[in-house]
């Protein structure tokens, strides 16, 4: 058993990687939309913008619907953003520090990817709306289509690992990371955490189509929650994709920790980055990919890692 | 945590569960009785592996069995209640009087 | 076994969710909350088999019921009346026998956990569970893992066989066939079949054109 951060220092860390987290995000949103939009980028705005966005939310009135499931309601963002907390409890942030690293971590993990499901759900239903509820339906085609294949994905790197535990499979990339071992493996799993966050090629149940979808009746700290929340998620999945496929925190000449933060970053830019370049599937054909191209695939990958290791 | 207290909070479910099975006239309603009975199940189950067991992997076994009972149930269940519905309208239990069609 | 003092409090405090949340599945109107305080049991009796430290069972308890929960909820308010509980409903038979039959189980089940002296051994804390389990499940116990898998395999093709839209009825979704782009006259038929079924029953087809 490795040596975990004493638990008020755990607590200390997961909030501020969460708020660290989700501030980076919103500051690569902006970023990724000025660019595309050509506008000239200006550093101190893009570094205010997310600010000033959560400070406007802050100080609106909120709204609500007709005989919402209100306790649910409100406790759908917080379950999101206590997801993404479980999710990056299991990630070491250094070869001898870690949140939580039991034997079993990835599933828990995967665990918490599969509530993803319940907190979208739930969002979209108390809302007591109809396109919510669209959205809220939209997800839940969405969940059963990519679950498969992202614990497909994420179980191949646990092959050369010969454990459950994340440590060890960061350990086991020491020769070869597994960007390189499993060449299949980075590309769906970037594929399905677009599609687990449902950030934008992928947003059907939040998509624009649905005026926002599971979030188009929410206002004010609600919808900050919700924005952070869906942050939190998606470095989650890039904290998750740099250690399973890029080496975790094993690099030349830096620490460890900033290895992580770097590696995490760099998925985080790509994942924006095609956020903003790709045009948005329907939801129907996503769900055909994903059962009839990315499990197919995902299989074939889990085949040659188990291949490799005889 | 003892075998006592594990046992016994293992039989409330229980207990919840058949109550929930046997009053319940949605079909889905009486499904989820079920799934709390199999729920103590793997409770107790793992209760056993921990206390009286030594620790032996066959324990968790039983429970994974379990596991797969309760996945199959629910599938075949949910199958089913589509069925049903397609055929009779029907939701609720008391609107099969009789099984043929 | 015994446990420290922290682990004795969350078993405690996990055993009262898992009990409560029990109950409460069939004291709410709402389908979605009465599938998602099951969950929470589910959830309840997962975080008391990780403390026991069977973590991989306990976390693929949790891990499989978020998806058959969500399923649950869905099909409730798919088939089930008034699935958001928004008018109060109770929709019970034979309540009294129910309510006895549930007390009774519990307290034989009870009264036999205290009155039987069950042997003590209990697991060392520091085996490593979730190895020992993966090596049981492809080892010994690897015909009754493949059994499993057969079964559930078995039960796919059921539950697909069951609930697929043809069947001995016809197909299911007869009565409700898109039309197409260009207007034919099977469709047109069925659409003539479709506004004589709406005149006898005006109340159950909206004003789809």
């Amino acid at each position: 058993m490795r040596p975990y951060l004493s638990p008020p220092l755990a607590v200390i860390t997961m909030i501020g990687v969460l708020i660290a987290g989700s501030y980076a995000v919103a500051v690569l949103e902006e970023i990724a939309g000025t660019l595309v939009s050509r506008r000239p980028l200006r550093l101190t705005y893009v570094f205010w913008a997310p600010l000033a966005t959560a400070a406007l939310l802050l100080t609106q009135g909120r709204t609500s619907t007709e005989r919402p499931d209100a306790q649910a309601w409100a406790l759908a963002p917080a379950l999101l953003a206590g997801l993404a907390a479980v999710g990056l409890a299991v990630i070491p942030i250094d070869q001898n520090t870690s949140v939580a690293d039991p034997a079993a971590g990835f599933v828990l993990y995967s665990a918490a990817i599969s509530y993803v499901m319940v907190a979208v759900y739930l969002h979209g239903w108390s809302a007591n709306s109809t396109l919510p509820l669209i959205g809220a339906y939209r997800f839940i085609a969405q969940a059963f289509a990519f679950q498969i294949p992202f614990l497909l994905v994420l179980l191949a790197p646990a092959l050369p690992a010969e454990s459950l535990a994340i440590s060890d499979i960061v350990e086991a990339q020491e020769s070869l990371w597994n960007v390189v071992r499993q060449p299949l493996g980075l590309p769906i799993f970037l594929v399905v955490s677009a599609a687990a966050t449902f950030s934008l090629p992928l947003d059907f149940p939040d998509a624009a189509d649905l005026a926002g979808g599971t979030s188009s009746e929410v206002s004010a700290s609600h919808r900050l929650a919700w924005r952070g929340a869906r942050a939190g998620l998606l470095v989650m999945v890039a904290a998750m994709g740099a250690s399973a496929f890029l080496g975790g925190w094993q690099g030349p000449w830096l620490p460890g920790w900033l290895w992580v933060i770097l590696k995490t970053l760099l998925l985080l830019v790509i994942l924006i980055a095609s956020s903003h370049t790709f045009a948005r599937l329907r939801i129907e054909r996503f769900v055909v990919l994903a059962w009839v191209v990315l499990l197919p695939l995902s299989l074939v990958n889990i085949f040659f890692a188990g291949a490799l290791l005889l | 945590m003892n075998l006592d207290s594990l046992l016994i909070v293992a039989a409330a479910i229980f207990g919840i569960g058949l109550y929930g099975a046997l009053s319940q006239q949605s079909f889905v309603m009486l499904m989820m009785g079920l799934e709390l009975m199999i729920n103590s199940a793997i409770l107790a189950t793992v209760a056993f592996w921990a206390a009286s067991t030594g620790g032996s992997p066959k324990g968790q076994m039983l429970a994974i069995v379990f596991m797969t009972v309760m996945a199959i149930e629910m599938a075949l269940g949910f199958a089913l209640i589509v069925n049903v519905y397609r055929a009779r309208k029907a939701d609720i239990t008391e609107k099969l009087k009789k099984l043929k069609a | 076994m015994s446990t420290s003092a922290p682990v004795d409090v969350l078993f405690v405090l996990f055993a009262a969710g898992a009990i409560a949340t029990a109950y409460l599945v069939f004291r709410t109107d709402s389908m979605v909350r009465a599938a998602y305080w099951l969950l929470a049991s589910f959830v309840g009796v997962g975080a008391i088999l990780v403390l026991l430290k069977a973590e991989f069972v306990g976390l693929v308890l949790m891990l499989m019921m978020a998806g058959e929960m969500t399923i649950m909820a869905f099909v409730m308010v798919m088939f089930m009346m008034n699935p958001a509980g928004l008018n109060p409903m109770l929709m019970v038979h034979q309540h009294k026998t129910a309510i006895a039959a549930g007390v009774t189980s519990f307290l034989v089940l009870a009264g036999a956990a205290l009155l039987t002296d069950f042997p003590n051994a209990p697991a060392t804390q520091t085996s490593r569970a979730t190895e020992e389990l993966g090596t049981e499940l492809l080892g010994e116990s690897m015909l009754v893992f493949e059994t499993a898998g057969a079964a559930l395999l078995g039960t796919m093709v059921g539950a697909v066989a069951v609930a697929s839209r043809r069947g001995r009825y016809g197909d299911a979704e007869e009565g409700s066939i898109e039309p197409p782009l260009q207007p034919d006259e099977e469709w047109a038929q069925a659409s003539a079949h479709r506004t004589e079924e709406d005149e006898h029953e005006p109340s159950v087809h909206g004003g789809h054109s």
